[in-house]
């Protein structure tokens, strides 16, 4: 099987994080609930990956607050700041684990930005809003349709110029780019433990730079006779029991990606995307491509993106077609009609794959 | 005679914060459930630590900004007193 769907989820995870996961399975009980050796060992290899993520991404433990996925830690973060008809500036780039819960919301969504890798005109149109006022800010730091790296850092800047809360979607920049809470000085920052964290499904992290509203109330181990959440974190968003299991998984990931270095990762990732980008283009796809752009490629073909995507997976090639949960990033880029076919490399990208992949289209193209 | 000390804390996180800072400054302890009677909200974790470590300890925690709760000492028969480190 040649796997292209990193952008949905990491599929072939470094052998550590399987290990993980089942020796928790054997040996945890509940963390931060009992004192016996179990549920020691359960709170030893939570706090163990807090504090590597804590690390990785510049904050302190008890910032890091353990959600489900990245649309869990995005809808506590808007929950926190958005209220029914607050104005929430966001880029042409989001996905629908950001504007559903704003829509639910009712929040009054003004769009910045829908040129792709062009950091000029986002950075000129976001200001914009921002001049306006807005109660919040929410954006990727990159496009999981098109791997387009927005300019987080400036975008942050504004904010912070503005008076303006903001979140950030790292959904697919989470241990590929750097990600520092402390730098960025966001409000929120939201990401999966498996995608490029490598960790299990059913993992995330919602780094926080202030108190969240608690989306879940519930047991937490902790205050336990007040009748509300605790008022600290990272106990006030994380009520129930914990995934364990899944968390020693991401903690393996951690400690992966700790030795081989995520600018190592990045520059596999960016550049086989590029090759890829040029090798689809020899095809006479319409193909997008350009600076700033991570890991994922996208491409409209000359036929359904669907019926490509399902060709291609007849030959073990795995790939994802249609609007990838981004209909705003697609119309942004005017390919809601058409939908893409996505490739998105992971950390064991190869020349192979790509090899692989273009092998693949040459049959789809000679049946 | 105090025998052991009891440093309370909110939540398990911020007792293994704890935990890892006393450690890092090579103050052995013992992460545990603060007893009930001592418990001021319910369910909560402490360190226990030998009587000479305490004052120390106190002031590492303090230094790391590892937000502890009450301090107490133990004495043989099991009776605890808050103490003000």
């Amino acid at each position: 099987m040649i796997y292209l769907d990193n952008g949905a989820t990491s599929f072939q995870k470094p052998a550590g994080v399987y290990q993980a996961v089942c020796k928790a399975m054997y040996r945890c009980a509940n963390p931060g609930r009992g004192g016996y050796a179990a549920a020691e060992e359960a709170g030893r290899e939570v706090f163990n990956c807090r504090e590597a993520a804590a690390d990785m991404f510049d904050c302190n433990p008890e910032q890091v607050v353990f959600t489900s996925n990245c649309t869990h830690g995005l809808n506590i973060a808007i929950h926190t700041l958005v209220k029914p008809g607050d104005r929430v500036v966001i880029s042409g780039f989001e996905h629908n684990a950001v504007t559903r819960p704003l829509n639910l919301l009712g929040a009054d969504i003004r769009i910045a930005g829908r040129e792709l890798f062009c950091w000029e005109e986002i950075l000129e149109s976001f200001e914009k809003e921002l001049k306006k006022g807005a109660q919040a800010a929410v954006f990727t730091h990159v496009s999981n349709v098109f791997g387009y790296i927005l300019p987080v850092e400036q975008m942050a800047t504004l904010c912070r110029q503005y008076g303006i809360p903001f979140i950030i979607d790292a959904a697919q920049s989470a241990g590929i780019l750097p990600v520092s809470l402390n730098a960025l000085q966001a409000d929120f920052i939201a990401m999966p433990g498996h995608k490029g964290l490598l960790g299990p499904q059913g993992t995330g992290i919602l780094l926080c730079n202030r108190l969240p509203q608690p989306l879940l109330a519930g047991g937490t181990g902790s205050e336990s006779e007040l009748q509300t959440m605790p008022a600290f974190l990272p106990d006030r968003a994380e009520a129930g029991t914990l995934n364990v299991p899944g968390i020693s998984g991401l903690w393996a990931g951690l400690q992966y990606l700790r030795q081989s270095g995520i600018e190592t990762i990045c520059r596999r990732e960016q550049k086989a995307a590029q090759l890829c980008g040029r090798l689809l283009a020899g095809f006479g796809f319409r193909v997008f491509s350009g600076a700033h752009q991570g890991g994922t490629v996208s491409f409209v073909p000359d036929m359904d993106c669907e019926e490509m995507a399902q060709k291609l997976a007849q030959q073990g090639i795995c790939v994802r077609a249609g609007l990838h949960c981004a209909p705003l990033a697609h119309e942004s880029a005017g390919t809601r009609n058409t939908g893409t076919v996505r490739v998105s490399f992971g950390h064991n990208a190869d020349f192979c794959q790509i090899l692989a992949l273009e092998r693949g289209i040459r049959r789809i193209k000679e049946e | 005679m105090k025998k052991e000390w009891l440093i309370t804390f909110r939540s398990v996180t911020f007792a293994q914060k704890g935990e890892r800072v006393l450690r890092e400054g090579n103050i052995s302890c013992r992460l545990q459930r603060t007893p009930k009677f001592l418990s001021e909200r319910g369910c909560s974790y402490c360190l226990r630590l030998q009587d000479m470590d305490a004052p120390i300890a106190v002031e590492l925690l303090r230094r790391k900004q590892a937000p502890y709760g009450k301090v107490y000492a133990i004495d043989e028969s099991g009776k605890a007193e808050e103490q003000a480190l």
